[in-house]
């Protein structure tokens, strides 16, 4: 959806238009969700900070400027949603933590899934090790293609935390790949 | 394969694999609707904060449904302009306001609602009000609001707001001014003010000078239109038009008798339910007590004491209603009651001399 017609479609959007909404939905929920599956592994909590995700998003409409990116924008909703939702979860495990401790109790943490159909099992295995930090400058930076500079700006971070992020996340990535079976290794430096 | 261009590639494979589950989308459509309705009901509030009219509270309404922005109503349903212009009552109500102030066609419509009814599914019955806010555009725009009886396309109430400039407001205009103002509106809105006798009277209001306008038929009790003026605004009331309640005045407030309950709490079915005379229910009010509180005395509850009142104002509702819109049905009778309840507890809760 070209800027100036998603300018016109949020505006309806702020008046109560579902129509607008469904337009607004449709151009944006599949990167939206993807990008949320990428930094967060349970599909309940995706499903939770989804449906944050645009609560935020038409609430908060009236600041968003026209003259700068949608796209830009809607990330931004997109990482500060993932990250609140990180807090909160934090706060919740400190919690039962506590418990477990007292309680002395197993817990069997859920596994996150790991997609094997079709796509490379190695560096899906190797993305989740990284940290959730290193993660999102990842995919920042790989899936939507953004820049450093832009990357930092989204995050609120220096430019300086997100180069060494990308480079720890990278070399991460590196080192995991490196111990691949043989004809996988080959098949990785076949350049 | 450089690492970057290799794992570039296998999240854009990864993400095509991945599904939006239909419940995510359900769901937040779901919070956008509801979101939606709490921005209207936001709005409307807000504006019928602004409009209605701080001393509208000391209204006497001794018709059932006569008491429009005293009691805000939780049941209100938001209605789109278009809305409004489909509406019988809406139309009607429109077309005689445009025909006794022309220059209201430009006025934009901000705000309409209806209590009971549903503006989009007209076969859900009608409603008991409906409220249209006019504006003219601009900061201090004239605002006109009107409050119509849904069954009889009545005005029940009237609220003309920012009418003179900003710097001589209507209350500071001479006496007959005033008048002249409050006969000119009734005339065009209501129909004649001349054959009622005029009485009017600055009320004591330490906070804002307020002016009471009782228009009331010869022989008369209660009044028949009752005006009050405050700041830039004149606010109308149809009081008239039933029989003088039995007893009147079952509140008070800032020491006048507030007619405001009485046509709810002037039932023979809450007296012996309460086992009190109107009269002893009165005085017990006056001590302070609410209506629920003195029920509670006698073990009564909320519930019961509600159940009673909405239901003779439903079957009033039912009976008042000549088109036959209102069927005479028990379904109709509890959709009605439902929709009263809002109104009847702020009644029973209300304390006197308290602000609604």
């Amino acid at each position: 959806m070209q800027s100036e017609s998603i300018y016109h479609v949020l505006t309806k959007m702020i008046e109560g238009d579902q129509q607008a909404f469904h337009a607004l939905y449709e151009a944006t929920y599949k990167d939206v969700y993807r990008t949320v599956s990428f930094l967060v592994d349970h599909p309940q909590d995706r499903e939770d900070i989804m449906n944050e995700i645009y609560m935020q998003m038409w609430t908060s409409l009236p600041n968003y400027d026209p003259n700068r990116p949608f796209h830009f924008w809607l990330h931004g909703l997109v990482i500060r949603q993932v990250q609140r939702f990180r807090v909160k979860s934090w706060r919740r495990f400190r919690i039962f933590e506590r418990i477990r401790v007292f309680s002395r109790q197993e817990h069997h943490w859920d596994q996150p899934t790991l997609r094997t159909d079709g796509t490379d099992p190695e560096i899906s295995r190797a993305m989740h090790k990284l940290t959730d930090k290193q993660r999102t400058v990842i995919i920042l930076r790989f899936y939507h293609d953004y820049k450093l500079e832009e990357i930092a700006t989204l995050l609120n971070i220096p430019l300086g935390t997100v180069k060494s992020r990308y480079h720890a996340g990278l070399q991460l990535l590196r080192k995991q790949l490196v111990n691949l079976p043989l004809e996988r290794k080959e098949k990785n430096n076949a350049y | 394969m450089p690492i970057e261009s290799q794992i570039s590639e296998y999240l854009h494979q990864e993400a095509e694999t991945m599904e939006c589950p239909p419940a995510v989308s359900k769901r937040i459509e779901q919070s956008y609707s509801q979101y939606v309705q709490r921005q209207r009901s936001k709005k409307t509030m807000k504006k019928r904060l602004i409009s209605s009219f701080v001393a509208a509270v000391i209204m006497i309404p001794t018709a059932a449904f006569a008491a429009p922005p005293l009691i805000e109503m939780i049941t209100r349903t938001p209605m789109t302009a278009k809305q409004v212009k489909m509406d019988a009552v809406g139309q009607a109500a429109l077309e005689k306001l445009y025909r006794s102030y022309p220059e209201t066609k430009s006025f934009e419509i901000i705000d309409a609602s209806q209590l009971g009814g549903d503006p989009a599914n007209a076969s859900q019955g009608k409603a008991i009000q409906t409220s249209i806010v006019l504006q003219e555009k601009g900061a201090h725009g004239k605002m006109v609001r009107l409050d119509l009886n849904g069954i009889t396309g009545e005005i029940e109430h009237v609220n003309q707001e920012n009418w003179e400039p900003q710097e001589k407001p209507v209350i500071s205009l001479t006496d007959q001014e005033i008048k002249s103002k409050v006969d000119d509106l009734i005339n065009k809105l209501y129909g004649s003010s001349s054959k009622y006798e005029c009485n009017m009277e600055l009320m004591e209001n330490s906070d804002q000078k307020t002016f009471i306008l009782n228009y009331t038929e010869k022989g008369s009790a209660t009044p028949f239109y009752q005006a009050f003026v405050q700041g830039n605004t004149i606010s109308v009331s149809l009081i008239g038009g039933g029989p003088a309640p039995s007893v009147e005045g079952f509140f008070t407030t800032n020491g006048k008798p507030d007619y405001t309950a009485d046509a709810f709490l002037n039932d023979e079915k809450l007296f012996s339910l309460l086992r009190m005379s109107p009269a002893d229910l009165k005085q017990e009010l006056a001590k302070g007590a609410s209506v629920v509180e003195i029920a509670a005395s006698k073990k009564i509850s909320k519930q019961q004491v509600m159940d009673i009142i909405a239901s003779t104002q439903a079957k009033k509702q039912i009976q008042a209603d000549p088109h036959g819109g209102a069927t005479n049905d028990n379904r109709t009778l509890e959709q009605l009651k439902q929709i009263l309840e809002p109104k009847v507890l702020k009644v029973i809760e209300h304390k006197t001399e308290t602000p609604w």
